[in-house]
């Protein structure tokens, strides 16, 4: 049975992954559903919340868990400079404008990162045991990282359902101008969300560094902006709790598939596993346009 | 209460409103006809703010509120009910009548504007739980409408409730329109139904290519040659 217990196993690491990709798309989705703007410069705020957490750990000693509400602050913060500086300019553009707009600022984050950090490779070690789950070995840390993931969608999943803001929101989603009719000032929506997204996004970078065995650097944000769009697109584009799931099986696949294809002679799965996720896209895509878990997008 | 004065906008570099002029007032209800395209939706975005105006003025109780944002109108006490409702289709009726209370000025009334509204649109009470995107065409109208009324406004622009709707269905929202007035709302109409809409009204307007050709009461533009050849056929 060593093939279903090396499955079981990963298919465990994979929903524990999941969580954080699911995490690290939510702001994504958030920030296309609110602004219909494309962020395709998402991975580098990822980067940023994982040199947040490795400089909040070297320097000072503090656990990641701790730092994903510095990361949090800081991505708000940085989210409500960026939206004022650039994206307010840009809300009725041409999707071109908005594109070339949010690749240049991922650019310019990671140039910036280089400048101040140089390009190689960081990595630090927060060992705080592990559990035995008889098929495999899960380390404390990640599963923190995954309930930190649940409790963190959770919370704004709350704050979207119950807050009077939360509900301006969700209006300026469905319907900006009838958001508008009522008296939401859309512009405040549009900057808070942006934000929100951000800061998410930043805060997920920190949960990240527990699952990058080579360490951090300037551009690790690349695989994460590629995984996000299949992430997104799979939870159905506009919707930040679709993206959450579509996180967690994207994870699974992920995961699932490298145990199937390291059993194929000759293939090297990890190198595959990729290549998996992106034709799971492109059925998707040409099944259901919309999404897996979206309804009709507008 | 509101005065549009020689009001001018449009989209990018084509202008649709050359230099507007109009005044509703207070406690009636006046209605703007026009042809399709002749601005009459341009018009009323432009006094909501939805479109910038490039020119002109736009008085609120003598206040110049030309360039206020859509939501200080309606923190101003006025509202639109734009063409095609713009209702918020995945939540309930409850859901987007309690939005439409969002401004400070809504909240003050938000039980007594509820308790209206509904004694209104006793349908929108049964269908309270319903998504509003589930709603018949009439039900959402009135939505469209009950959800305006929900920010307490002083006046309101309605940009053509009856479109699309069956002969029944369009009666009753004239009918709803003319009770609104009685309540003491005053109401700027945008119609494509003629003959409803004068006969609802105490003033009218006449807009084509983004010029006001014609206002006045409505027995004077009810007799103007130009109405009667045009929209009354005789
Ligand atoms: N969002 C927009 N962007 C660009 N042009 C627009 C936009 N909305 C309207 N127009 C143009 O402005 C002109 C006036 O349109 P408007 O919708 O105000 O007319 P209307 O009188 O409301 O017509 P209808 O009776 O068909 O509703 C038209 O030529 C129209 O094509
Ligand atoms: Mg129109």
């Amino acid at each position: 049975m060593p093939f279903f217990e090396q499955l079981a196993g990963n298919l465990v690491y994979g929903a524990i992954l999941g969580s954080v990709y699911g995490l690290s798309t939510m702001g994504l989705s958030l920030i296309f559903g609110v602004l219909r703007i494309v962020n395709v410069g998402h991975g580098p705020f990822i980067m940023l919340g994982a040199f947040t957490a490795f400089w909040m750990f070297t320097l000072f000693g503090i656990a990641p868990v701790i730092s994903i509400s510095v990361a949090l602050v800081l991505g708000l913060a940085l989210g409500f400079v960026v939206f004022f500086a650039v994206i307010k300019r840009l809300i009725n553009a041409p999707e071109l404008s908005t594109l070339l707009a949010t690749f240049a600022i991922g650019i310019f984050l990671e140039e910036v990162a280089k400048f101040i950090w140089g390009p190689d490779h960081r990595g630090y070690s927060w060992d705080i045991g592990s559990i035995d789950l008889s098929i495999t070995l899960i380390p404390y840390s990640k599963i923190l990282a995954f309930i930190s993931s649940i409790v963190i969608a959770y919370l704004l999943y709350m704050w979207f359902q119950k807050t009077k803001l939360g509900a301006a929101v969700r209006a300026v989603v469905e319907d900006s101008e009838g958001a508008a009719a009522c008296g939401i000032n859309v512009g405040r929506i549009y900057a808070l969300s942006f934000a929100i997204g951000i800061g998410l996004t930043v805060a997920s970078g920190v949960l990240v560094t527990l699952f990058v065995p080579v360490g951090i650097n300037p551009y690790m944000g690349h695989e994460y902006t590629l995984k996000a769009f299949v992430i997104a697109v799979l939870g159905g584009l506009a919707s930040p709790w679709g993206a959450f799931y579509a996180g967690f099986i994207f994870g699974l696949i992920e995961n699932g598939s490298y145990t199937l294809l390291g059993t194929i002679p000759g293939v090297e799965p990890f190198s595959l596993t990729r290549f998996v996720a992106f034709s799971l896209l492109l059925v998707i895509l040409l099944i259901k346009p919309t999404g897996l878990l979206g309804g009709e997008s507008k | 209460m509101l005065k549009v004065e020689s009001l001018e906008s449009g989209y990018g570099t084509m202008q649709v409103l050359w230099g507007t002029n109009l005044e509703v007032k207070r406690g009636t209800i006046t209605t703007v006809l026009g042809p399709n395209g002749a601005g009459k939706s341009t018009l009323l975005n432009t006094i909501f703010g939805l479109v910038k105006p490039w020119g002109g003025k736009i008085l609120l109780n003598g206040m110049d509120v030309t360039y206020y944002p859509p939501h200080k109108k309606v923190e101003s006490g006025l509202t639109i009910v734009l063409e095609g409702r713009h209702l918020f289709p995945s939540m309930s009726v409850t859901e987007n009548l309690i939005l439409g209370a969002y401004t400070d000025r809504a909240m003050e009334r938000l039980n007594e504007t509820l308790e209206l509204v509904y004694s209104l649109f006793p349908i929108l009470k049964e269908r309270s739980e319903q998504l509003a995107g589930t709603l018949s065409g009439g039900e959402q109208q009135m939505l469209a409408i009950a959800r305006s009324l929900m920010t307490n406004p002083e006046i309101v622009l309605m940009d053509e409730p009856s479109q699309g709707l069956a002969p029944k269905l369009v009666m009753e929202v004239f009918d709803t329109i003319s009770r609104l007035k009685d309540e003491g709302l005053t109401i700027l109409l945008v119609e494509q139904n003629v003959f409803a809409s004068l006969e609802i009204s105490d003033y009218a307007y006449v807009l084509n290519e983004g010029r006001m050709i014609l206002g006045g009461t409505i027995d004077e533009i009810k007799d103007s040659d130009e109405i009667k050849r045009v929209y009354l056929g005789i």
